[in-house]
């Protein structure tokens, strides 16, 4: 299964399915929460024509305080709502002093602040009722780490019970931007517990960084490493996050069609299983 | 709570750094690194207002837009989980900041509710309307309405007058009706005289034309004779647009 990110800017085309054709779609569950008007019924027509899958914003799951009970009920009731098989969301913080930033901000790679958060990642499963799906996100500088990044991630994930949704693309940034080595990085985490994949762009704006933008194609270096990943994984569902400068439809196409070919070489028969 | 002081304060320090952009010291990171998180965070409130407020960001000088922007992202904390409300909330903290005379702009507290009003009444979620007939009596079966509606009153015509000049020549009293038509999802507006505004508020408690039409000398309109003719044609034309629905059953 190989999927998209759904956005405004192309839904129409999205619901005729002439140019393009996902095998599913993913939104945030935030922009589309207490919507109504023209936006509603086209949500409608989308979700009638594609299995979804979605993948939240403001959750924060690391933030230092409290969660917003309110907030995961609107969630709990619009995942129901929608059918929704997978919520995902940020292993990051984007509110802090009870104030909302609308970004993905990194967590002191810290073993209280892995308690913290495997704490909170248990409260909200207990009250979804379902599995989070927790993604290691891109990040530009290291915040006062004790330990290591790939030790954080394994900690986070052994004691929360979560589900791992592995961007590749943000493997390849982070490596990139922090000098490490990709494949040793994911040969590190705890593959059986990667439950689905993002597949982006980005830019790189300096000879050492590179900024998570979704707003390029998908480079030749991450699709290798999307290859040689897969690998070692069960078949997942595999998404393409396109979020600016969207291109023709045929475009897009191409790279749902270019990611399907290597999960049909490397996934073969299991390939229909996650379906 | 699990989470030492320590990591507590980091995190603190980190998110005020990305609200403010004001210089902190965070062990082991790289100042050239951390910026570019100021620069994500500010950027994605800056387009989020100038989306919504696209009169008000065209006629505003850059230097005073931007500061407007910094300031209500510091010093407010934003409430929303969704992005899309978050204009309401920098309205509201102009209203109460008094930013028509800190910045000199008498018409802004009109025209940023003007704009967020627009976004509202587009994205809000779906009120069903009662049921309606479509035969009545104008003058004496009471109307249905459109639900998806707001009505407004200015102090400076922000949805007439294009030009920050003329509307500051034309203080005066004005009301505007927003609402959403049915079928295509529009925001349509218009400019509503104060009896007109009168009579939509009224008709929405349900009172039928022919009271509201009694109140008209307490409300000093002058009836040239003409008063009923002209807003029964004004109602018609609402119901082609879709704001009058019908008649009660
Ligand atoms: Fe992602």
């Amino acid at each position: 299964m190989v999927g998209v990110g759904f956005r405004r800017e192309f839904a129409e085309e999205m619901i005729s399915g002439e140019h393009i054709r996902p095998d599913f779609i993913e939104f945030a569950p935030e922009n589309w929460m207490n919507i109504g008007g023209y936006w509603k019924k086209v949500l409608h027509r989308v979700v009638e024509k594609y299995p979804v899958l979605c993948h939240g914003l403001s959750l924060s799951i690391g933030s230092p305080e409290a969660l917003d009970k309110s907030f995961l009920q609107y969630v709990k009731t619009f995942l129901r709502e929608y059918n929704v098989q997978i919520y995902s969301e940020h292993l990051s913080y984007s509110k802090c002093d009870n104030a909302h930033l609308y970004d993905l901000l990194p967590i002191p790679f810290r073993m209280d602040a892995v308690k913290h958060i495997a704490g909170r990642i248990q409260q909200v499963q207990d009250y979804l009722q379902r599995p989070l799906v927790m993604e290691i996100v891109s990040y530009y500088t290291p915040v006062a780490a004790e330990m290591s990044e790939v030790d954080f991630i394994n900690e986070v994930v052994k004691q929360s019970g979560c589900q791992l949704l592995l961007d590749v693309n943000n493997i390849y940034v982070n490596a990139f931007n922090h000098q490490y080595d990709a494949k040793a990085f994911i040969q590190q985490l705890p593959l059986s517990k990667v439950a689905y994949i993002h597949m982006a762009g980005h830019e790189q704006v300096a000879p050492d960084l590179i900024i998570d933008t979704h707003g390029e194609p998908i480079i030749d270096p991450v699709y290798d490493l999307f290859e040689w990943t897969i690998q070692h994984l069960q078949p997942v569902p595999v998404l393409l996050e396109r979020d600016f400068n969207i291109p023709e439809m045929a475009e897009l196409q191409g790279e749902l069609t270019r990611l399907k070919n290597i999960c049909h070489k490397q996934w073969k028969r299991k390939d229909e299983l996650v379906a | 709570m699990n989470l030492l002081p320590d990591t507590y304060h980091i995190q603190q320090t980190f998110s005020t750094y990305c609200r403010t952009g004001e210089k902190v010291k965070l062990p082991g990171v790289a100042p050239h690194r951390l910026k570019h998180y100021r620069q994500l965070v500010f950027n994605m409130i800056h387009d989020t207002m100038e989306n919504a407020f696209p009169i008000a960001f065209k006629h505003i000088p850059t230097a005073k837009w931007n500061k407007m922007v910094k300031e209500f992202f510091s010093k407010h904390a934003c409430q929303s989980y969704q992005v899309w409300k978050l204009p309401l909330e920098f309205y509201t903290y102009a209203v109460a900041h008094n930013w028509e005379d800190t910045y000199s702009i008498p018409f802004l507290n009109d025209l940023l509710a003007f704009e967020w009003a627009e976004m509202e009444v587009y994205n809000m979620e779906d009120i069903p309307a009662p049921a309606y007939s479509l035969s009545g009596n104008w003058l004496d079966t009471p109307l249905v309405l459109n639900p998806e509606h707001r009505l407004l009153s200015f102090h400076y015509p922000v949805h007439l007058v294009a030009k920050p000049k003329d509307i500051l020549k034309n203080k005066g009293v004005y009301f505007v009706l927003l609402f959403r038509h049915p079928e295509t999802g529009h925001v349509e507006f218009t400019d509503l005289s104060p009896w007109l505004a009168f009579l939509t508020e009224q008709l929405t408690s349900g009172i039928t034309v022919r009271d509201i039409l009694e109140y008209a000398p307490q409300l000093n309109i002058t009836d040239t004779g003409t008063l009923e003719q002209d807003t029964l044609a004004f109602l018609k034309h609402m119901q082609q647009l879709h704001f009058v629905l019908g008649f009660q059953q």
